[in-house]
């Protein structure tokens, strides 16, 4: 007799899924034999509109647009790499802000992701809890930047914003609340059966896999494989307010989720950090002039490596903006990791990867 | 940043002496347009643990051609080349169209849009 | 019976048409225990053929558009449209773009817009709770028994059914008066 494979389409509108996305899996029995997937839903394109439409000193703003998790990455990306070509510098304080929302942005975006995991193992009240913590933190970016999601609040030159004494004070008892929080996932990441064991062993990427297909983010970092973007550029004053690369080794679920939780703490840290040692200075410089010439930044987005390339060619208008976002290059990693998985675990896998769709298709 | 150029007949023999995949890391295929008639295809690599190490290798042809597949040096890159179809409407060896736009779509978005 | 629960509990269906996240995870922060939209008896459903309100995010892409409305033929009268985030109104800043569709009223009709870049909960909640009154009277307009026919009138001495069908929204316009 003949193979017999089913196949199960998983989307494109999906409750465990926030965003259309459509896979379609080959099934023998109940293990995954193939994959397929379908990512192109949220194509708008904003790489062509970057060139066409807008001109350099808005397109910081629009970029932002391609994803509200992470909104602030994006607009850093991108206003590195104008300021880059315009030969400008940014002054130690404006760098400092900048470092403190988009740790808080990471920190939020791992706990969406956390509860997002909570939520598709069928604990829901740990994923209402992990939302209503994640309140505290939405809390503190609101009155920095003055929205809670599209913040709006990096511009070329510098930030739009500065930060008070008394708002220094606030951001440090919400983040003293946020710890202690997160010492209590911690416990019950570890310790609850249906957060811990049940994850174990499932969806694990080797690290010889890592290598080969190129993971980035906390996908490798979950594998053992040491890339981090925070350790390899030099524009973010990251060594001065002690980063540590966050390490795991099995690749698994479980791995994934502690390195997010170790993250978190760190972060905090590093926001606790910035905030007491502020520099003095200005927020702003003004910077004249008009992009001339490519460069290329990264960063490290929550989800992982982020990358610009920006040609300007002296005019307003930009030349080529590529934006390379972390799931689209995470995309054959993913279907490497369903292979040979059960099909119902395959909902909990995919909300372990934290994939950004909106982010994937521009 | 470092750009090399190099050919298209030769690249796939370059990139494979180049690309070590424990030191050296695949970020993306890019295609930039120069003109209407031209296109500039870049390989992007970074160096893991080393600050702001990008190599870029490039290559410069009319959109006619077939661009090789490096997808069995380097897996990752056959997403970005299925991308790099859509986009530019230039014919990459092994993939198709429909990775954002309709396998019919007859849209080239990014082909000449730069002046 | 009936009537009185589905103004209890609305069940909403909640589709990404192409939007950043920022809509959608505002819209999950409502349901969350902060702002706790659970309490107006809202439980977010994935199933077009339970729901009653359809929040749609996102100014509709080439490729969601099909989807988009296919799901709003899913779902069951009466329904209720809401908009949420200034793309899925008019377009926003993804207007124009060649693969956009500059907001969801050209494909299917909307009931409440509901504004903002990413959409506060605040103003998610009011657009939900506008929904729910937009809802009832919907309700009420369907329940509402309708005359088909309207007097015979007779044309020496044949009834002409022609004249005594209702034209298309007359009957309505004899309800409000």
């Amino acid at each position: 007799m003949s193979r017999k494979t089913i196949n199960i389409p998983l989307g494109a509108q999906h409750i465990s899924l926030l965003e259309p996305v459509r896979f379609k899996f080959e099934c023998e029995n109940e293990k995954i034999v193939g994959v397929d997937s379908d990512v192109g839903f949220v194509h708008r394109g904003v790489e062509r509109a970057c060139t066409t439409k807008f001109k350099f000193d808005a397109v910081g703003y629009v970029v932002a647009r391609i994803c509200g998790l992470c909104a602030i990455t994006h607009s850093l990306a991108y206003t590195v790499a104008a300021e880059n070509l315009l030969g400008a510098q940014v002054t130690a304080k404006a760098a400092y802000l900048r470092t403190l929302l988009l740790e808080l942005d990471r920190i939020h975006s791992h706990m969406l992701c956390l509860s997002h995991t909570c939520e598709n193992a069928g604990f829901e009240a740990m994923f209402m809890q992990i939302m209503g913590d994640r309140e505290l933190v939405m809390e503190i970016q609101e009155l920095i930047s003055g929205n809670r999601v599209q913040f709006d609040y990096i511009c070329i030159g510098g930030v739009n914003r500065d930060i008070t004494a008394e708002l220094g004070k606030k951001i440090l008892e919400n983040l003293t609340l946020v710890e202690k929080k997160v010492r209590e996932y911690k416990d019950e990441f570890l310790n609850n059966w249906s957060l811990s064991l049940k994850f174990r062993g499932v969806g694990a990427l080797s690290l010889e896999d890592a290598y080969r297909f190129n993971a980035i983010g906390p996908l490798a970092r979950a594998a053992g494989l040491q890339t981090d973007v925070r350790n390899e550029m030099s524009y973010l004053p990251y060594k001065e307010i002690g980063f540590v690369m966050q390490m795991q080794e099995s690749g698994d679920i479980h791995a994934r989720n502690m390195v997010r939780l170790d993250e978190i703490q760190n972060s905090i840290e590093m926001c606790r950090n910035i905030v007491n040692g502020l520099p003095e200075g200005e927020i702003i410089t003004k910077i004249k002039g008009k992009p001339q010439g490519e460069t290329i930044v990264r960063y490290e987005a929550p989800r992982g490596e982020l990358m610009y390339y920006v040609k300007g060619n002296g005019s307003a208008m930009l030349d080529r903006v590529r934006i390379k976002t972390p799931t689209f290059s995470s995309i054959p990693a993913f279907s490497e990791i369903f292979l040979g998985q059960e099909y119902a675990d395959a909902p909990a896998i995919l909300a372990s990867f934290d994939p950004c769709l909106s982010c994937t298709a521009k | 940043m470092q750009k090399i150029q190099s050919s298209l007949e030769k690249i796939r023999e370059e990139i494979e002496g180049f690309y070590d995949q424990k030191s050296w890391h695949f970020l993306t295929l890019n295609g930039v347009a120069l003109s209407n008639e031209k296109l500039e295809v870049q390989w992007i690599f970074s160096k893991y643990a080393t600050p702001d190490e990008v190599v870029v290798y490039y290559i410069e042809v009319p959109y006619d051609v077939e661009i090789p597949s490096i997808a069995d040096i380097i897996p990752s890159a056959i997403i970005s080349q299925r991308e790099l179809v859509d986009m530019f409407g230039i014919a990459v060896e092994g993939s198709t169209k429909g990775l954002y736009l309709d396998e019919d779509s007859m849209q080239t978005p990014l082909k000449g849009c730069q002046i | 019976m009936f009537r009185k629960f589905r103004k209890k509990s609305p069940w909403i269906l909640h589709y990404n048409a192409g939007s950043c996240n920022g809509c959608d995870i505002e819209i999950l922060a409502c349901i969350s225990p902060k702002y706790d939209l659970e309490r107006f008896g809202v439980i977010n459903t994935g199933n077009p053929k339970q729901s009653d309100i359809f929040l749609v995010t996102g100014p509709v892409t080439f490729r969601s558009r099909e989807r988009l409305v296919e799901l709003y033929t899913q779902m069951p009268e009466p329904k209720v449209v809401v908009a949420v985030g200034s793309c899925t109104c008019t377009g926003g800043v993804f207007r124009d773009m060649y693969n956009v569709e500059d907001g969801i009223d050209r494909y299917i009709p909307v009931d409440v817009y509901v504004p903002g870049c990413a959409a506060s909960p605040e103003l998610i909640i009011d657009g939900v709770v506008k929904a729910l009154e937009v809802l009832e009277k919907k309700t009420k307009a369907m329940e509402k028994p309708r005359k088909l026919f309207s007097e015979a009138t007779t044309k020496e001495g044949i009834v002409d059914r022609r004249e005594c069908a209702q034209k298309v929204g007359e009957a309505d316009a004899k309800d409000t008066e």
